[in-house]
């Protein structure tokens, strides 16, 4: 008898313990964790206006690389810079070359025959067939190589960590540097909160830097000199929002502006004037919280997004292909 | 006589081994005192770059409001105009009115200091650790508002938690010699 109840309390006390471990285990788990109650909600500027995208993904390549770079297209030739590799694509997908970097790379620019590569804030210069041409100086200790854009005679580099353009001669020649700041108290110079430092020139040679932290495009003479700007701010889809937006942007072959951005990842067009145009990739494209691809483009203006989160390149092509018209 | 010499050595061996003991048990409790007088204290600390913001450490800490709160790095600041950590996403204006706040308690100040710059300064006694401006300006910005224990509020349980249920584990023990790992220097994140 007292047995009998021995043995009852301890099968009690056992149901009792699996009740705990299970009743612990389904609990409040990472896994099962409830909705967030301060959720930072941006879903609302996600969903874009069908009617406002005039671009479709038609195509991706998947280009092998672990840490993607950047990305640039000269010549309907891709070159793509990741890891410790420049690879040269056609617009199908085919590789041409696969050449090995000394270094791990910061950004490409291709100028005729000259690749420009900057891998520990130096720049490098290669020909197609991968050999070295030139090694120019290093930058200086501060410094942080994002962007470079090439003519025929000069080299512009976006040096992130001193907030500078640097021109240089098409051999490396130091030539001048500025800050973007036109007249003392008038403009502030370049904000650069975060390595987000882009700069291009288009058909017409006319230089253009980003100023991220003023969500604005500045068109500076090669000298340094603003000429004109143009500045969009906010989330709804004709503007720049957070601090470092847009984080990369290139030219179409007729000047317009295809711009790509971090926070709300979306890649969009706008006209050579600065008016919004339409949105090439809308945010739920890209995965959440991912990073503002690179953006390169054809002769024919589609549009190539090196996606760094998928590590693909994602080619986005003009639902009707038009071009802008004189005067636009 | 042999008897007595025998019960000599026993008596001996004895009193040898009890000493012995006793030296034994001094010299660890010792070294054991003096091990705890050197050795560091064991504290919780966030790693900034695994939270994922997931709004835990406000809804689970022990502490009402919790112990763990918004901290600014000052230095990797962009002193935005439009800051994605101080401002809803769709505020009418870059301005300090309640409607556009993000912080559902108004624990953050924003200070005008020259066109265009502003500076952010977290009020921590209204903070509750939500890591609704984090997630603004990690996606928005550049990371410089983040997470960390605040220790003089921590209670420091044996069990932690919010680590229990911290999504990515961003929540460890570590020496309290280094409780604090504050973000600062964004070359531990470029690419953020």
């Amino acid at each position: 008898m007292k047995n009998k109840g021995i043995i009852i309390f301890l099968l009690i006390m056992a149901a009792v313990i699996i009740a705990v471990i299970v009743g612990d285990y389904v609990s409040d788990r990472p896994n099962r964790s409830k909705p967030n109650p301060f959720a930072y909600d941006v879903k609302e500027f996600k969903t874009v206006d069908p009617e406002l995208i005039h671009y479709k993904e038609s195509k991706n390549f998947r280009i092998g690389f672990e840490k993607p770079v950047a990305i640039a297209i000269h010549d309907d030739k891709i070159y793509v810079a990741g890891d410790n590799n420049l690879k040269c694509i056609d617009l199908s997908g085919a590789l041409l070359h696969d050449f090995t970097l000394p270094g791990k790379p910061q950004t490409v620019e291709v100028f005729n025959q000259n690749i420009y590569i900057a891998i520990n804030n130096q720049i490098l210069v290669y020909d197609n067939g991968g050999n070295l041409l030139n090694e120019w100086e290093p930058m200086g200790e501060n410094s942080l190589i994002t962007a470079i854009a090439a003519t025929e005679n000069d080299v512009f580099v976006a040096d992130a960590g001193k907030r500078k353009v640097v021109r240089y001669s098409s051999d490396g020649e130091f030539l001048t540097e500025f800050d973007g700041k036109a007249e003392e108290g008038v403009l502030h110079g370049f904000i650069i909160p975060s390595p987000c430092f882009d700069l291009d020139i288009n058909d017409v040679n006319e230089l253009w830097v980003v100023n991220p932290g003023l969500h604005a495009l500045e068109n500076y003479t090669f000298d340094g000199n603003l000429r004109a700007h143009w500045k969009n701010t906010g989330m709804r889809p004709e503007g720049f929002s957070g601090c470092c937006n847009p984080s990369h942007f290139t030219f179409l072959d007729d000047g317009r502006f295809v711009t790509s951005e971090k926070g709300l990842v979306r890649i969009k067009t706008y006209k050579r004037s600065g008016e919004f145009e339409g949105v090439v990739a809308a945010p739920t494209k890209f995965t959440d919280e991912g990073r503002a691809p690179d953006v390169a483009a054809d002769s024919q203006n589609n549009i190539y997004a090196l996606d760094f989160d998928k590590k693909l390149i994602r080619v986005f092509e003009p639902k009707n292909n038009t071009r802008l018209q004189p005067g636009d | 006589m042999e008897n007595n010499s025998k019960s000599k050595n026993r008596r001996e061996f004895i009193q040898s081994g009890v000493r012995l003991s006793l030296a034994l048990a001094l010299g660890g409790v010792g070294g054991l005192a003096l091990s705890k007088v050197i050795e560091d204290d064991w504290v919780w600390q966030i790693d900034p770059f695994e939270c994922t913001q997931c709004g835990r450490c406000a809804t689970d800490c022990v502490m009402s409001p919790s112990a763990v709160k918004c901290v600014h790095a000052y230095d990797l600041c962009g002193y935005c105009d439009l800051c994605g950590g101080y401002l809803k996403p769709d505020a009418n204006a870059l301005s300090t009115a309640a409607e556009n706040q993000l912080c559902p308690t108004a624990a953050i100040e924003r200070k005008f200091i020259e066109e265009p710059y502003f500076e952010y300064h977290i009020i921590e006694d209204l903070c509750i650790g939500c890591a609704k401006c984090v997630k603004g300006c990690t996606s928005f910005g550049n990371g410089s508002l983040h997470l960390q224990i605040i220790h003089d509020i921590c209670l420091n349980c044996n069990e932690c938690s919010i680590a229990r249920v911290c999504p990515s584990d961003a929540i460890k023990r570590v020496p309290a010699s280094e409780a604090y790992k504050v973000k600062g220097d964004f070359t531990n994140n470029p690419e953020s």
